[in-house]
């Protein structure tokens, strides 16, 4: 991270769409088509402003539909296996209305507000993953890692235990999720956000959670605690539909503000003082990346219980996919929710008539592959 | 200097002494006071000799078990704590958080699967996952060099034991005569254990305890680092294999009993080392008193707190561990071993 290669990459290494004005104002539009985009972006120039590029990267637009077709494909798979197989021409066609009666009722009523529930869930935990790690600089510290889903879970299970349904869980998961990420965070002042200590802090906080999550669990009666059971695996069984919904709200808000912030995301990569020189508030934005991925994750959360391997993977997989030039913020979103619907598929059918709850099915990809973080030679950035 | 090292040996001398006199105190505390409607006056004037059949069911089938169990569950896993963090080299080495109580509690819930039942086949079950949970993290830190990082090290066991601890909720979900016999034990929690299951770990105590006073010595020369050991005229390799062992028996033991309790590894030897210094040996007879009295104040404040039903052992060693490990990471410097 010196200046050495810094300089060479400055030009292109700020997200996909970089809008440059054209390099000199009297050139004729022949000359201004002359002038070819960097190596690996298309330029497209926009038809209403004269002498406005975009610039697209082209790994990112390849990259990007390889995965919404991916997830299309587990979607029509996720609706048609099951405990009923159904035939995906039979499914499409109930999807747009047609089709008998019990066709229908599978797809729309059982399969489609589950797997809206996959889609949304996966998205929201790799998007809070990832805006996480690069604001830790650390590809180690996803929400799950630290605490937060944790706290989240505590305070949504003090909601089903405690309360009736009075308060919302989602209300409850936020504020849990909000307490973790303070504590984390403040408990780990001292060493600053990077390096591995501020992650163990966050394991501590995380653990003082999850007793807390059994404590409130051992007080209450049988029942009870088989129904807030769900909560402490992960589990797509325990939705609530009001909190999917808020979830979808919170999503593409997030997701969108995710994208306005992409371009301080690139920059923040680099050190403190490379990032304020090249004009961004770093403080400012800190607290907004932290405060997104929070509610980011106490929505998901709300919905499916701590999942939060989904926020380790998904980054992961989109970052592998991806080139170093930008922060992979759509990628990774897809492949959150690719990798959520393809644990839920896995769990549902392998299996069968036993359902695997998806948090240990994505635990159980997710632990090797942290292991193997863990052990692969360091390298110098997230 | 010399009188003051001696002044110093005695004052610990006296704060052991002192340690000790507070376990005894503890232990009575702890057959006093229950969860059930045996009063501690009840129990007392039945000590004294009065007849009561009631109070006498209660203390010496319920509570007296219970208080050995916990005793001997305390000594082993604070010893063992003592015991890897010298082998490892790090102050954050704790059998829970490395993956060796996930194992153990792995291994357990993988023969109840199989159909397996007998209690003295648990311990050994447990102990052999103990073992292995042991020398994978181990193995895994000392190639590629994360044994150098403690935190790292702590990172790599609590990725270790969410995937064990995955895969024994996996197990579960399959079998579910042995969930419900699993699902209080994987708490950890001294509640209904038998007497017989002590008489059962006692075996495996009583070799550690041979084996550690054996190699106490020359652990404590490992520590001066492997060439000065190996100058002295201790074998490393041998050491820390005995070492390793040593650890999987007294955890796996303390599991196959109590379940998977984290955390005390921690706290026992942070606590101990203060009182005693950097030397292993003294730690460790500082271990003694201290596990024994850290679980029983746990458990008994998990019969009181929310009586009259109990609250998981476990559940209030994570309470306390936890804020100790943050401490430790947070201190500026890990004192190094």
């Amino acid at each position: 991270m010196t200046l050495r290669w810094l300089k060479p990459d400055f030009r292109k290494h700020s997200a996909a769409a970089l809008v440059s004005r054209a390099p000199s104002m009297g050139m004729s539009t022949e000359d201004d088509m002359a002038i070819k985009p960097p190596s690996g972006y298309w330029r497209w120039s926009e038809p209403s402003h004269k002498g406005r590029n975009i610039l697209i990267e082209r790994r990112a637009v390849w990259v990007n539909s390889g995965l919404v077709l991916a997830l299309v494909l587990a979607v029509i798979a996720y609706l048609c296996l099951g405990s009923l197989t159904l035939d995906p021409r039979d499914v499409i066609s109930a999807l747009l209305g047609q089709g008998d009666m019990m066709t229908m009722f599978m797809v729309q009523e059982l399969r489609l507000p589950r797997l809206m529930a996959a889609c949304l869930t996966g998205g929201a935990f790799a998007l809070a993953g990832i805006l996480m790690q690069t604001l830790a600089r650390n590809r180690l510290a996803t929400p799950g890692i630290i605490g937060i889903d944790n706290g989240a879970t505590a305070f949504a299970v003090a909601s089903v235990v405690g309360m009736s349904v009075s308060l919302a869980p989602s209300a409850m998961a936020l504020t849990g999720a909000v307490t973790a990420a303070v504590l984390t965070f403040g408990l780990a002042a001292g060493s600053g956000t990077q390096g591995y200590r501020f992650i163990v802090a966050g394991i501590g906080v995380g653990a003082v959670f999850g007793a807390i999550t059994q404590l409130l669990l051992a007080r209450v009666p049988i029942d009870t605690a088989n129904a807030a059971y769900p909560w402490t695996v992960g589990s797509l069984n325990a939705r609530s539909g009001g909190s999917v919904q808020l979830l979808a709200i919170g999503l593409v808000l997030g997701f969108v503000a995710a994208l306005a912030l992409a371009r301080s995301l690139t920059i923040l990569r680099f050190s403190e003082a490379t990032a304020s020189g090249l004009g961004v508030n770093t403080k400012l934005r800190r607290i907004q990346i932290l405060l997104l991925s929070v509610v980011l994750t106490a929505l998901a959360v709300a919905v499916a219980g701590p999942v939060g391997m989904v926020g380790l993977i998904g980054p992961e997989i989109a970052r592998s996919l991806s080139t170093t030039r930008h922060v992979p913020i759509v990628a990774a979103t897809l492949a959150g929710a690719l990798v959520m619907v393809l644990a839920d598929l896995a769990g549902r059918t392998l299996l069968a008539p036993i359902e695997l709850p998806v948090g240990i099915v994505t635990a159980i990809i997710g632990g090797p592959w942290l292991l193997w973080i863990l052990m692969r030679p360091q390298r110098s950035h997230a | 200097m010399k009188v003051l090292a001696r002044a110093q040996r005695v004052d610990q001398r006296t704060l052991l002494l002192c340690l000790l006199t507070a376990l005894v105190a503890v232990s009575l505390v702890s057959l006093l006071i229950g969860a059930g409607n045996v009063s501690p006056s009840q129990v007392l004037s039945m000590l004294l000799g009065r007849e009561d059949s009631e109070a006498y069911f209660v203390v010496w089938e319920l509570r007296a078990p219970r208080t050995l169990i916990g005793i001997a569950v305390g000594m082993a896993l604070g010893v063992s704590g003592a015991l890897l963090q010298a082998v490892a080299r790090n102050p954050l080495a704790e059998p829970g958080l490395l993956g060796v109580s996930a194992g153990a509690a792995f291994a357990v819930a993988l023969a109840l699967a199989l159909g397996a039942s007998a209690a003295s086949l648990r311990i050994s079950v447990a102990q052999l996952g103990a073992l292995v949970g042991c020398l994978c993290v181990l193995g895994v830190a000392h190639w590629r060099g994360v044994g150098n990082d403690p935190i790292r090290l702590v990172l790599a066991g609590a990725a270790f034991s969410a995937l064990l601890g995955a895969l024994t909720s996996l197990m579960l979900l399959f079998d579910q005569r042995s969930a419900d016999e699993v699902r209080f034990w994987v708490i950890g929690s001294l509640a209904g254990r038998r007497l017989e299951d002590l008489w059962a770990i006692l075996p495996s105590m009583a070799f550690c305890t041979l084996l550690i006073v054996l190699i106490a010595r020359p652990l404590s020369a490992l520590a001066l680092g492997e060439r000065m050991a190996t100058g002295l005229g201790h074998h490393p390799q041998l050491i820390r294999a005995l070492v390793i062992l040593c650890v999987a028996l007294l955890v796996g033991a303390a599991t196959a009993i109590a379940g998977p309790i984290i955390f005390v590894g921690l706290v026992v030897p942070f606590i101990a080392r203060a009182f005693a210094g950097p030397d292993i040996r003294r730690t460790l007879w500082f271990c003694l008193p201290i596990g024994p009295l850290i679980i029983l104040a746990a458990d008994i404040i998990s019969r009181v707190v929310v009586a009259p039903s109990e609250l998981p052992l476990g559940v209030l060693t994570a309470l306390c561990g936890a804020p100790v490990l943050i401490a430790a990471v947070r201190a500026r410097r890990l004192p190094m071993l």
